[in-house]
């Protein structure tokens, strides 16, 4: 395509390859850098103001001794509380537990995700119903989701255990197991979650456009080539949106874990930030707490980082 | 599934096609279900008894009460802070759908050094964990006399969501066709006209789905509603943590599965009263007209 | 950027100028801010946990008003699992928005290290009524209270861990009802019959026992207590581990055991769990919170069982003694509070024999005081709970069963939920739990500056 020589950021140009309108824009380009910020002011004016103090308080705590009387931090004490921190198996332990979630629970969801809206997507009276019950998994709270599937797993009176003891299986110990506590807590955020993919999804799919379709037919495509030569390629951005949104939605996740789990048994299912949070909030030591949280920052923008890169390739690749 | 999808886009109406589209959406209304299951099972609940709640072997029809209802509907003030919910969601979803969509269109369309920095920079600014964020924002919060404020909790909540409205809106107009706004431009609109009058009226499927992800998100936050709040500006996931967490009689899952039902409602309400911009993408209209 | 940049400066000043204010709080005129009048009444706010702070706002504040129609009380409510720090974050403010605070038994001395709380003994006690009957209170509730040797809360909800037991599950396995006297040994030959087919269909419907198993703060009580009922405490005196040794795996172990008669899923089980399990007539005995007895045994809508089926008593007897474990609601004042005569009227008056009664009567809660103990209490069902409570008061008091008196008191019981948790699952031996316990828990005391 020759519009990659427009501008030295070929994502931006990365308009669905339809058609070839005269390319007029040129001319309105003149003076766009400031516009561009115009627009970014509010988001950036809304972020910093917000995040510059409490990132600079927490990276504060970090290197001090907290004084919990003032809630503040009290003395520079170095890298002291890092150190601890590093020395800390429970906090290494937790950072490989989210390592294992989110392999598992992102790919997955994502898959689920965007077939689950295709699946949706057939035009019929029920569909916009439907979609929007597709929302309510995201909606439980979390502590009535954690509790009501944790009754739902019980092996004594849970309707799973149930189920499976008239077919001869069980009981299964849904949640005591280690192993199996691991995959009750990506089975119950892969069902609060993929609602969410779904929802991203459709309106992706939705937003295509039509004719692009129109000419695949007359061109003769098969159904599978549509979808990979066309529509997968069209929907790009918008599975990294919803890939980065997620990511970073799970990279955060300790709601599900501490009301289904509470991390355990033992640390089978202590995601990072549970730990961190329970480290606060719990055993209120707010100097290892922010020595974490800062640990746990660098790691998650560099990974963000990494991803971003990925997602911006394959944007330009199709 | 996926490749029994494709008639949606086209309309062959051949006898395979409608048997496989019939195939299609009993399977969406099956996985729809699937995923319904939990939630019924807790609307189930909400009518128990306490002690039909937990029965060897599940109970599925048992005496029906709305006594979960009436006595939490009072006790956990659900009301007042069901409107404070409803403010402070609303409050802080439109405020990040405004100022997430502008930076989001900046950085899809817009030449500007430093946009990749910035972009990633607005992402970073969400990887922060929440309990670094919460204690210090409190303690600016009651510096400024702001604790127990709508104003405080949603600009809490806009930090996290405007870096998700950035990303998500950025891949929709993406999406869009570039003609739209250079034949906009071409009609005399300023970027910023251009961007009010062509660009967000065409993107209303994906904004709508971000609209309803936002509200969704402060809908259920619990920490920082808890620590910046007290009593006036409190939110309903603080009064399901309370009862859930009740120390003193235990065994409240009927009121708490009531309340959650009650949270569900208005959510699933507005997403149905919005749900024709979810399915119509207006897009394609606006092009072709 | 130039405004972002001045953001970031007003954000740092702004941190400084935080940190810069100790107490800004204007001095508190001599009569403590008054009792109010008619004309002018005193406002008080209190922060409470939230499973009772509307019963309260509702029931207890009107009643109080009777006597103090001046003193407008409003009580918040906070859910259990995030109360101690909201409550720590509250109490650290220059002009603190509550003036009473609550607390649980195991939070008292990491509040009162702030400095945020009053000692009620000395700061406010020109303001305490004549009447007020410190010596009334029964020792073991008031000393939750304690800490550092001066009383900085008073007991508003006693509670206790007990023993529950179905005495019609017990009649139909043909094991004589526990009594204080029964031992662990004792108990887990009775376990093995508990664990019984009620119904004839030749399945296992009912088990022995439910309570705390799953990775939970409060889950180590259970076997802390079993440790202290053979007379080991789990911090000696100079605050060094105490229980990385036979007996403190032994009690651990104890606990474990106790899972090999517990219903399917028991692993899990955290407050709720155990409670419904009960309450279904699914498990024989139960080692749960006294609080609870009301909606176990009394309330139709949410049990099975009748007071006639439910006994209360003891946990079964170590080397030294019966067992419970001390949780007890206690509150206090904040030390910057601009109303302390009103507050710590409103206190007294919950916690005097008169408001103790109103409290018992109407709404449940257990009392602190002897003289509410002994007395006759309104309903029927309470006279057996009161005497089991004043056993397990005796047993707390004689061999110290309470989690550590000290500020690191829930970071202790973290690490301890934890490796509990580990051995429960497997994923250690009760000898691997204790001895990684005793190792992070002495690492915890020496980052803190305690001599190890």
């Amino acid at each position: 395509m020759s519009v990659s020589t427009r501008t030295p950021r070929a994502g931006a140009d990365k308009a669905p390859a339809r058609g070839s309108g005269p390319k007029t824009a040129q001319r309105f380009r003149l003076g766009e850098p400031g516009t561009a910020w115009l627009f970014m002011t509010p988001a950036l004016v809304l972020l910093a103001g917000m995040l510059l103090y409490p990132i600079f308080y927490t990276l504060w705590v970090s290197f001090s001794d907290f004084d919990l009387a003032l809630f503040e931090p009290v003395g520079w004490v170095g890298w002291k509380n890092y150190e601890m921190v590093l020395r800390d198996p429970g906090f290494l332990e937790s950072l490989k537990v989210t390592g294992i979630y989110l392999v598992i629970a992102l790919p997955l969801q994502m898959i689920l995700g965007f077939a689950i809206a295709f699946l949706l997507n057939v035009e019929w009276r029920g569909r916009g119903a439907l979609r929007a019950l597709f929302l309510i998994p995201m909606v439980v709270a979390p502590v009535v989701a954690g509790g009501v599937w944790r009754m739902l797993l019980d092996p004594l009176w849970g309707v799973v255990n149930y189920t499976f003891g008239l077919v001869g299986i069980g009981p299964v110990e849904w949640i005591g197991d280690p192993t199996l506590a691991m995959v009750s807590m990506i089975l119950i955020d892969t069902w609060r979650w993929t609602p969410f993919v779904v929802l991203i999804a459709a309106a992706g799919i939705m937003a295509l456009p039509g004719d692009v379709y129109e000419a695949a037919k007359s061109d003769g495509a098969g159904r599978w080539q549509t979808l990979w030569r066309i529509t997968l390629p069209l929907l790009v951005p918008v599975m990294a949106a919803a890939f980065v949104v997620r990511w970073l939605g799970a990279v955060k996740m300790f709601d599900i874990a501490l009301a289904a789990t509470r991390g355990g048994p033992g640390n089978a299912t202590n995601v990072v930030n549970l730990y961190i949070y329970e480290k606060g909030f719990r055993s209120l030591e707010f100097g290892s707490a922010s020595s974490m949280a800062t640990i746990v920052l660098i790691i998650t923008i560099v990974l963000t980082y990494f991803l971003f890169s990925i997602s911006r390739r394959l944007e330009n690749r199709w | 599934m996926v490749s029994t999808a494709a008639p949606a886009f086209g309309s062959r109406k051949t006898g395979r096609a409608r048997l496989g589209r019939i195939a299609t959406i009993t399977a969406a209304i099956l996985v729809t279900l699937a995923f319904l299951y939990p939630v019924i099972f807790m609307i189930s609940i909400s009518f128990k008894l306490p002690k039909d709640i937990f029965t060897v072997p599940p109970k599925w029809i048992s005496e029906i009460t709305f006594d979960n209802y009436v006595s939490y509907f009072h006790q956990a003030r659900i009301l007042p802070r069901m409107i404070n919910t409803i403010i402070v969601a609303m409050g802080a979803a439109i405020i990040s759908m405004v100022a997430g969509s502008m930076a989001g269109y900046a950085l899809s369309r817009m030449r500007m050094r430093g946009a990749g920095v910035m972009g990633g920079l607005i992402l970073a600014s969400r990887a922060v964990p929440p309990i670094a964020l919460v204690v210090p924002m409190f303690l600016v919060a009651r510096k400024l006399g702001l604790t127990d404020q709508y104003i405080t909790v949603i600009l809490a909540y806009v930090t996290f969501l405007v870096p998700y409205v950035v990303w998500l809106m950025r891949a929709f107009f993406k999406s869009l066709p570039k003609e739209l706004e250079e034949a906009a431009m071409i009609d005399g609109c300023s970027r910023i006209g251009a961007f009010f009058r062509i660009i967000v009226p065409c993107s209303l499927t994906g904004m709508v789905s971000t609209l309803i992800f936002c509200i969704i998100l402060a809908w259920e936050e619990l920490l920082f509603a808890l620590i910046l709040t007290n009593d006036k500006a409190v939110t309903i996931p603080v009064a399901i943590a309370g009862i859930a967490a009740d120390t003193e009689k235990g065994g409240l899952w009927g009121p708490l599965a009531a309340v959650g039902t009650l949270t569900v409602l208005p959510v699933v309400i507005f997403a149905l009263a919005v749900q024709k911009y979810l399915i119509k993408g207006l897009a394609d209209g606006a092009t072709k007209g | 950027m130039r405004r972002s940049l001045r953001l970031t400066a007003a954000a740092a000043a702004l941190g400084l100028t935080i940190t810069a204010c100790g107490s800004t709080a204007p001095e508190v005129s001599a009569d403590g801010g008054g009792l109010g009048t008619a004309e002018s009444p005193v406002s008080i706010r209190v922060i409470a946990n939230d499973a009772f702070a509307k019963q309260w706002q509702d029931q207890l504040v009107p009643e109080f008003n009777k006597k103090y129609p001046n003193i407008k009380v409003s009580v918040d409510g906070v859910p259990y699992n995030d109360q101690l720090p909201k409550t720590m974050l509250e109490l650290t403010g220059p002009t603190p928005t509550y003036d009473v605070v609550l607390g649980d038994d195991s939070w008292i001395p990491q509040l009162a290290k702030t400095g945020g709380l009053m000692d009620l003994k000395a700061d406010v006690s020109k303001w305490t009524d004549a009447g007020y009957d410190w010596a009334d209170f029964n020792p073991t509730p008031l000393a939750a209270g304690q800490w550092d040797g001066k009383q900085y809360t008073v007991p508003v909800r006693s509670n206790l861990l007990l023993m529950f037991y179905n005495k019609k599950l017990y009649k139909k396995a043909g094991v004589a009802e526990p009594t204080a006297e029964t031992t662990w040994e004792q108990y887990f030959a009775d376990a093995k019959k508990l664990v019984q087919d009620t119904d004839g269909d030749g399945k296992v419907d009912a088990w022995a026992i439910g309570t705390y198993f799953t990775k939970d703060p409060l889950t180590p009580t259970v076997w802390q207590t079993v440790l202290n009922s053979n007379g080991v405490a789990l911090l000696d005196d100079d605050l060094k581990v105490a229980f990385n040794n036979e007996a403190g795996v032994k009690a651990l172990q104890t606990h474990v055991d106790l899972l090999k008669y517990a219903p399917p899923g028991a692993s899990t089980y955290q407050f709720n769990e155990p409670l419904e399990a009960f309450r279904q007539g699914r498990t024989a005995t139960m080692l749960m919170w006294g609080s609870v007895y009301k909606g176990t045994a009394v309330d139709e809508a949410s049990t099975t069982l009748k007071p006639e089926d439910v006994g209360l008593t003891t946990l079964p007897a170590g080397s030294a003694g019966p067992g419970a474990h001390r949780g007890v609601w206690s509150a206090g004042i904040a030390k910057k509070t601009q109303h302390p005569a009103a507050a710590w009227t409103w206190l007294q008056w919950i916690t005097s024999k008169e408001g103790e009664q109103f409290t018992g009567n109407t709404l449940g809660t257990f009392p602190a005081r002897n003289s509410t103990l002994d007395g006759t209490p309104a309903a029927e069902w309470a006279a057996p709970v009161y005497e089991a409570l004043k056993a397990g008061y005796a047993a707390v008091e004689k061999n110290k069963m309470w989690r550590p008196r000290l500020p690191e008191a829930d970071a202790v019981q973290q690490i301890l939920a934890l490796q509990t948790s580990r051995a429960m699952s497997g994923q250690a031996t009760a000898e691997q739990a204790i001895d990684e316990a005793a190792k992070e828990i002495t690492e915890l005391l020496k980052s803190k500056g305690y001599p190890q």
